[in-house]
């Protein structure tokens, strides 16, 4: 049992903020031309350092190789790659499926925004009244989704096992989501520019999710 | 615990079988029945690749407040999905069920295309026989 990441999309479907826990498959930094916003998450921000002319091909990037499986992400902040570049050069040709298999943070961040609209939509269709996805699961975890009325919408993903999170997210919300974001002089929000991130939001809602009896 | 409506989606995606038990969901039109099923496909496809540890299988289990769509995906690609109440518990067992009458009185029919939408009384009175009439 435990708690895997979590997302935090505005109205504009743009993902606002990112965190992660568990992780055993982290995400690949955010490709340059992504377009994921600022302050959402410093693990995944596309990394300024790399330069443009190897961006044109995504398999030999030394990008793809700072995946690590220890689900830390190890390319945050640094300008070069802590672990040494592998040395076959073949890799490219080798092992395209496998790399291309770990999505990079953009990609993730539209396809999960992509599964709740869908399915928030199919199920507002199937219950002919105004009726909430809650949650769906697969064989290795669970995603919850808590929209608020002001259509913020926060997505959990957890162990597969899990009851229904909503009112985690419910309390992410009234607690440190309305202190240190909707209060705060500081953010601008629904500006379409930048992500929510901030020191001590990121802070409690660790804390907060750290001190649930499902976190271990 | 009650079961609100079967799909049986093939491997491209397409409702091949669609059949509603009671009055607990909204009846909808076959169009809208055939854009959601290829909605479900899609999203089945998606969710496998969220996975934040390994592989993993397509969702299972799709809840809103009220129902729930539990999913059964065959070795072959065919989808069999039952629309139940939150608080029915073996809506995995039915499906299980489902599947064997399919294979029964569907894949063994020789007049059956597979792929094209079932229309067979036989597995119409197997489902009947295993749901209720509805």
């Amino acid at each position: 049992m435990t708690i895997y990441s979590l997302y935090i999309y505005d109205r504009h479907c743009a993902c606002v903020y990112y965190q992660d826990w568990h992780r055993t498959k982290g995400p690949r930094p955010a490709a340059m031309e992504g377009g994921i916003l600022p302050a959402v998450s410093p693990a995944v921000y596309p990394r300024h350092e790399e330069p443009t002319f190897e961006s044109a091909s995504t398999y030999s990037s030394p990008r793809n190789t700072l995946t690590s499986s220890s689900g830390i992400v190890v390319a945050i902040n640094d300008d070069a790659p802590r672990t040494p570049l592998p040395q076959q050069t073949q890799t490219s040709t080798s092992q395209p499926s496998a790399l291309s298999s770990i999505l990079t943070f953009d990609e993730e961040s539209k396809l999960v925004y992509g599964v709740v609209l869908s399915l928030r939509n199919m199920v507002k269709k199937l219950s002919g009244k105004d009726e909430q996805f809650v949650n769906y699961k697969t064989s290795t975890y669970k995603m919850h989704l808590y929209e608020t009325l002001s259509g913020y919408k926060f997505v959990m993903l957890t162990d597969p096992n899990a009851d229904s999170l909503r009112f985690v997210l419910r309390q992410i919300y009234s607690g440190p989501f309305l202190e240190y974001v909707v209060r705060n002089p500081l953010m601008s929000m629904d500006s379409r520019e930048h992500g929510i991130d901030n020191e001590y939001f990121r802070m409690s809602t660790d804390r907060m999710i750290r001190g649930l009896t499902i976190f271990q | 615990m009650a079961i609100h409506g079967l799909w049986v989606i093939n491997k491209a995606g397409g409702l091949v079988y669609q059949r509603n038990f009671g009055d607990g969901l909204p009846h909808l039109t076959s169009n809208e029945y055939l854009v959601l099923a290829g909605t479900l496909h899609g999203i089945h496809a998606i969710t496998s690749r969220l996975s934040p540890t390994g592989s993993s299988s397509g969702a299972q289990e799709i809840c809103g407040e009220t129902f729930k769509m539990t999913i059964l995906l065959t070795a072959t690609g065919t989808k069999f999905v039952l629309l139940t109440s939150l608080a029915e518990p073996n809506a995995g067992s039915v499906l299980q069920k489902v599947y064997e009458a399919y294979a029964d009185a569907v894949m063994k029919n020789p007049f059956h295309t597979p792929e094209m939408p079932i229309r067979s009384e036989g597995f119409d009175t197997r489902i009947t026989a295993l749901i209720g009439s509805g």
